[in-house]
């Protein structure tokens, strides 16, 4: 014992085994955050590789187990519908009285309860803490004329056998000042389930049929109209009446005020699309909602299903148009196709690998689901019911000819009916909210998806080098201080609080990636402003509030000969910076997964790399110049309205843009409360601004 | 010079907190943070408080209906406050005043304490002989350092504007350890009691308390004066000087004795203000149910955890899932598990009294029933009374990007679980977890920062006296 004590204290005692797995890691971070980043892109690429099929989660939804039972006499009260709509828009130019007072007379035909929705279009506006607080039922637009309200007709039948606590919603978008045949025929598909839906005994939830009137724009009227319904509003705005006896002259016998049937199980969006595909007839579906929310999986699967077996509709899903056509992708599906053989060859149990062009379209296809999601702003009315925790798609038939040159409506009526008689009766078996299957995941077709599980891990990989290299700085500066000389029997030295200083100058440059976000706000509020002029007020803003605090701050530039301490300042403040970024990411994930995953792509590897140029020019070396010529042009690329234009011209070939360009995004981004802005605001910029900062320090 | 200086800083630092808190207040609707669970427990809740006081005034019980379980001395401080409105300003304005007002009285405590806290270790290293350390000591102002710290926390400001009684609550553990330090045993008697009353938890105080009273404020461990007395004895005997002798011998024994007439003046203190506090109670609630209803509601819903709402403690997610018939012997275990680190705790640290304080405090605002931010903030503040002895704390930058990190995300995963509904319960309580894990980091780092500080202490006062010696 007493001779194992002496080795042990003759030798520095060995740490332990995680601890010295920690050291190892941290001092290789160069290595190990290469090889992680490397992997990240891989398992990125890889992605559509490993989706899997989808496949209905919920037991109780038995999707086309039973018979359609849409009827003819159905289809053709539609088809009259249609007709009745469509002559009215030749008869009396499309009055929106006549046409909403036909559509709730159809309506009260099938014993519908039927009821107008009053609502005033509300003006996006930028309410930076939206995404924190419960959907506010308090905002309401202040100068509200006559002239700008929307009227939703709302019918609902109420189900025999339920007890009225459940619904489904249909929703018909529809402008009845301008009547276009693709929204009459929407209203005649919808009309023909409803029809249906009003005489069937099994149905076990009420059915809502708003038709969302689509003047101001189809999300806001199907907003305002789920705002009343989920969050009513007991102080209304107090419109005159006199000028706003419209709404007055409809019939006096219909209720006249605001009807709900029970919680919302599903809402499903149709919409028929204007313009033939000359290819088959085919089936669009939108699911993205704000902030990359999506609706159940099983919502899409059970759509998908109906759609593909039951009425041989092709089926799709956005996809990025410009990848498709690009050789290296093609050459990444040969390469993995082959890898998949050769795993089959090894081992036939492996399922690995698909075929290159199926590679290529799943990629296009996840590219755009990425974007959508990364976007922040939901793709359609179906958005709306997101934010009352509601599944909901939009669903936009889009037949092989245009309906107008289309000769037989009747047929088309009737697959379009088929299939949404056929959703609905497959959500009316739910006995419960969606839960089963999928909220967070991406689509590389419309039958495969990636689950969260899996594309998790390309943004570990991206994220895993923040906190080693920040810890390897961490030590790197702390160790490389000169230890004050050991006379005294006491150094008062606040050896580990230096970071202090760092987290100081990171902290406020927060703040002010906090003002620089917040400043549109006010600039909107002045009128006449083009684009480019907002553009340049903000850029000159940003600029100029960022040389004053750095001047502030004390930028070492004024310090003659950096002493030691100073030149190992930016490894300090480099660690706390990529701290601050790899928070900002993890929230950001768990946020809206897409724009983070997006984002770290962006700058993470920016991050990492930035060291002063001033080093590397000084080495002179071949190595150093280059990476130096890399900084740069990450620093380049990680720039927001760079990157923006960069994204833009390698992903939209339509081309002729200019940098108005950017202003109009982020307006959409805001406009929409889109947490993307506030990424780019408050975590990206700033952290950008750190790295420059960083590559300019003199040392 | 310097010293002027800062102080001169801190009231315009003090002010501009005031300022913010102020600003904050006006925005109550966008801010929306009272309903936060992590801000508003069911015991600090304001909107509750309010709901008491009104089924007080319509002369029912302010316990009926499980929604008020605080005392009902707040009940009578707080809730005609809840109800004046004046016009044209935001609804709770009176009450915000109230804790902006109870932040700022805490801080300006916790900087009275930390002064004469410096003085006194400062003055204890002297006797020591260790003037260097002692001189070095006061560089940091760390009373001024504590105060701001408590006021410009984020966690201190946003339960100040979120309309949380833990300020109050706050104010009478910092009113109860400064009346310790300055050894005011009616004070900190006073503190102590109403500290007890309003949150239950801070009655394990009453050890450092007594300790404080007892021995002093915080100083290097005992036996260090007791070697240096001796040695110090020893040589003025063989010098011979009467005169020193005596000082020595006086300043010897006043460092054995505990003070006994201070603990026992405390103690006497302590019935008394209690059986104040509990004769008002008793007159408040005559017609409701007395003392014992009081003991029920509050005391017993602290003990017995019936609210499950989530908030940032660990106890909730546990208690909803456990089954009920072991649901009495887990109370205890982790009702147990606070008592049980009391005892070793003050033996260790027995020199310490206030930094035992604060490693009681911070225990017990992770182990609690209904945590929230205003706890953390209160211990937060009190760190910073320690930072001489702290400053060589490992993992600073960790913890502190820890703490940034978890309070930024446990929101975010509030919002996914509540309003989104894509997240669950899992979610939310996940980063329950990780904060509470950087709170136990952080009170082993502090502890184990502090023992170090002792041991160098040692080190070098045994150096001393051998020198001394030889």
């Amino acid at each position: 014992m007493a001779e194992a004590k002496t080795h042990n204290n003759s030798n520095k005692p060995r740490p332990r085994i995680l601890i010295y797995l920690a050291i190892q890691i941290i001092t290789h971070s160069t290595i190990v955050s290469v090889i992680c980043f490397i992997a990240g892109i891989v398992a990125l690429l890889l992605l559509p590789v490993l989706a899997k099929n989808t496949y209905i989660s919920e037991n109780a939804l038995m999707p086309g187990s039973a018979t359609n039972m849409l009827s003819s006499h159905d289809v053709a009260e539609a088809n009259k519908l249609v007709k009745d709509l469509t002559d009215l828009k030749l008869r009396s130019n499309g009055s929106p009285i006549e046409s909403r007072k036909l559509i709730a007379q159809y309506m009260l035909g099938l014993d519908a309860e039927v009821t107008y929705h009053n609502f005033y279009p509300q003006l996006n506006q930028f309410h930076p803490l939206h995404f924190f607080t419960s959907p506010d039922s308090s905002i309401i637009s202040k100068n509200i004329s006559c002239a700008s309200i929307g009227i939703n007709t709302v019918g609902i039948i109420r189900a025999p056998r339920g007890d009225g606590k459940e619904a489904i919603v249909l929703v018909t978008p529809y402008n009845p000042k301008k009547v276009v045949l693709g929204e009459a025929l929407s209203l005649g598909v919808a009309y023909s389930v409803f029809s249906l839906l009003s005489r069937v005994t099994w149905l076990a939830k009420d059915i809502i049929w708003l038709v969302a009137d689509s003047q101001y724009g189809e999300y806001s009227s199907v907003s305002a109209w789920l705002r009343e319904y989920q969050a009513p509003q007991f102080h209304r705005v107090v419109v005159n009446s006199e000028t706003c006896n419209e709404s007055s002259t409809i019939e006096g016998n219909l209720y006249s005020g605001f009807r709900r049937a029970g919680t919302i199980a599903a809402a499903l969006v149709v919409k028929i699309a204007e313009d033939g595909n000359h290819f088959d007839d085919s089936l669009n579906i939108y699911a993205e909602a704000s902030n990359g929310q999506m609706p159940n999986l099983d919502l899409i699967n059970i759509v998908n299903y109906l759609a593909v077996h039951k009425q041989h509709l092709r089926i799709k899903v956005s996809k990025m148009w410009s990848l498709l056509g690009s050789k290296w992708l093609n050459t990444l599906g040969v390469f993995w196709e082959c890898i998949g053989q050769y795993a089959r060859r090894l081992n036939p149990q492996w399922k690995f690998g698909i075929p290159a062009n199926e590679y290529v379209e799943g990629t296009a296809t996840l590219a755009s689901s990425m974007y959508y999601q990364g976007l922040g702003v939901p793709t359609g009315p179906h958005g709306a019911f997101r934010d009352y925790q509601v599944d909901a798609i939009t669903v936009e038939i889009s037949p092989k000819v245009s309906p107008t040159k289309m000769n037989r409506h009747i047929d088309f009526i009737f697959r379009g009916g088929r299939l949404i008689e056929g959703v609905v009766r497959s959500i009316n078996n739910l006995l419960e909210k969606f839960h089963q299957s999928f909220f967070l995941y991406l689509l590389t077709s419309p039958s495969k998806f990636v689950s969260v599980g899996v594309y998790m891990i390309p943004f570990a990989l991206l994220g895993a080098p923040l906190p080693i290299v920040a810890a390897s700085l961490y030590m790197f500066s702390s160790k490389a201080t000169p230890q004050a000389p050991v006379a005294s029997e006491v150094d008062f030295s606040l050896e580990s609080w230096k970071w202090i200083n760092s987290a100081k100058k990171v902290f406020v440059i927060h703040l002010w990636g906090v003002a620089v976000s917040l400043l549109p706000y006010f600039l909107c509020r002045i009128p006449g402003l083009t684009p480019t002029n907002n553009l340049t007020v903000w850029g000159s803003f940003a600029v100029l509030s960022l040389v004053i605090l750095f001047s502030m701050l004390g930028y070492p530039t004024s310090v003659a000969v950096p002493s030691e301490a100073e030149k190992r300042e930016w490894a300090n403040l480099k660690s706390v910076t990529l701290s601050a970024i790899f928070i900002g990411l993890s929230l950001m994930s768990v946020i809206n997964f897409a724009t983070a995953e997006i984002g770290a792509l962006l700058i993470v590897p920016f991050c990492l790399m930035a060291r002063p140029l001033m080093l590397d020019i000084q080495a002179r070396s071949m190595r150093t110049l280059l990476l130096a010529t890399c900084n740069l042009a990450l620093g380049f690329i990680a720039f927001p309205p760079c990157a923006f234009l960069l994204l833009k011209s390698a992903f939209d070939s339509s081309g002729g843009y200019n940098i108005s360009d950017y202003w109009n995004w982020m307006e959409s981004l805001w406009a929409w409360n889109s947490a993307t802005y506030l990424y780019i605001g408050i975590v990206h910029l700033p952290c950008w601004a750190l790295c420059i900062h960083i590559l300019f320090h003199p040392s | 010079m310097t010293k002027k200086k800062k102080v001169q800083w801190f009231w315009m630092w003090v002010i501009g907190s005031v300022t913010l808190r102020l600003i904050l207040v006006y925005f109550p609707r966008n801010l929306n943070l009272s309903s936060r669970p992590e801000v508003s427990t069911p015991l600090t809740s304001l909107r509750r408080l309010a709901e008491g006081y009104w089924l007080k005034r319509s002369s029912m019980s302010p316990y009926a209906g499980s929604m008020y379980h605080g005392s009902p001395l707040l009940l009578a401080l707080l809730g005609p406050l809840t109800v004046t409105r004046i016009e044209g300003q935001p609804d709770q304005l009176l009450c915000s005043l109230v804790f902006v007002i109870a932040d700022v009285i805490s801080a300006t405590l916790i900087r009275a304490a930390g002064r004469s806290l410096q003085a006194a270790y400062s003055s204890s290293l002297k006797v020591l002989g260790l003037h260097q350390l002692s001189e070095t000591s006061e560089v940091l102002p760390s009373g001024d350092f504590a105060a701001l710290v408590y006021l410009w926390n984020p966690f201190t400001i946003i339960a100040c504007v979120g309309l949380s009684t833990s300020a109050i609550e706050n104010l009478v553990v910092v009113l109860s350890l400064y009346g310790a330090c300055k050894r005011l045993a009616s004070l900190a008697a006073f503190g102590w009691v109403l500290a007890t009353h309003l949150s239950f938890y801070p009655s394990i105080l009453i050890i450092p308390v007594i300790l404080l009273l007892g021995y002093g404020p915080d100083a290097p461990p005992r036996k260090l004066f007791q070697r240096r007395i001796k040695l110090e004895v020893g040589n003025s005997s063989s010098i011979g000087s009467d005169h020193l002798k005596e000082e020595l011998k006086d300043q010897s024994s006043m460092l054995k004795v505990f003070a006994w007439r201070l603990v026992v003046h405390f103690l006497i203190w302590i019935l008394l203000w209690s059986s104040y506090v509990l004769v008002l109670c008793g007159i408040y609630l005559q017609k409701h149910g007395g003392l014992q209803e009081l003991y029920r509601r509050t005391y017993g819903f602290i003990l017995t955890i019936p609210d499950l709402s989530p908030n940032i403690g660990v106890l909730w997610y546990f208690f909803a899932e456990v089954f009920d018939f072991f649901r009495s012997f887990f109370l205890m275990v982790f009702h147990g598990n606070i008592l049980l680190m009391i005892m070793p705790l003050a033996l260790r640290l027995n020199h310490r009294p206030c930094f035992l304080a604060f490693v009681y405090i911070m225990i017990s605002s992770l182990l609690k029933s209904y945590p929230s931010v205003g706890d953390s903030a209160l211990y937060l503040g009190l760190l910073g009374l320690f930072s001489y002895e702290l400053k060589d704390i490992r993992f600073s930058f960790l913890l502190f990007a820890g703490y940034v990190g978890v309070s930024l995300l446990s929101p975010v995963m509030h919002n996914l679980w509540i309003w989104r509904g894509t997240g669950n319960a899992n979610f939310y309580y996940a980063t329950a977890i990780a904060y509470a894990l950087f709170q136990v980091a952080l009170v082993i780092e502090c502890v184990n920062c502090m023992l170090n500080h002792d041991r160098m202490v040692t080190k070098l006062t045994t150096t001393k006296l051998k020198d001394a010696k030889s």
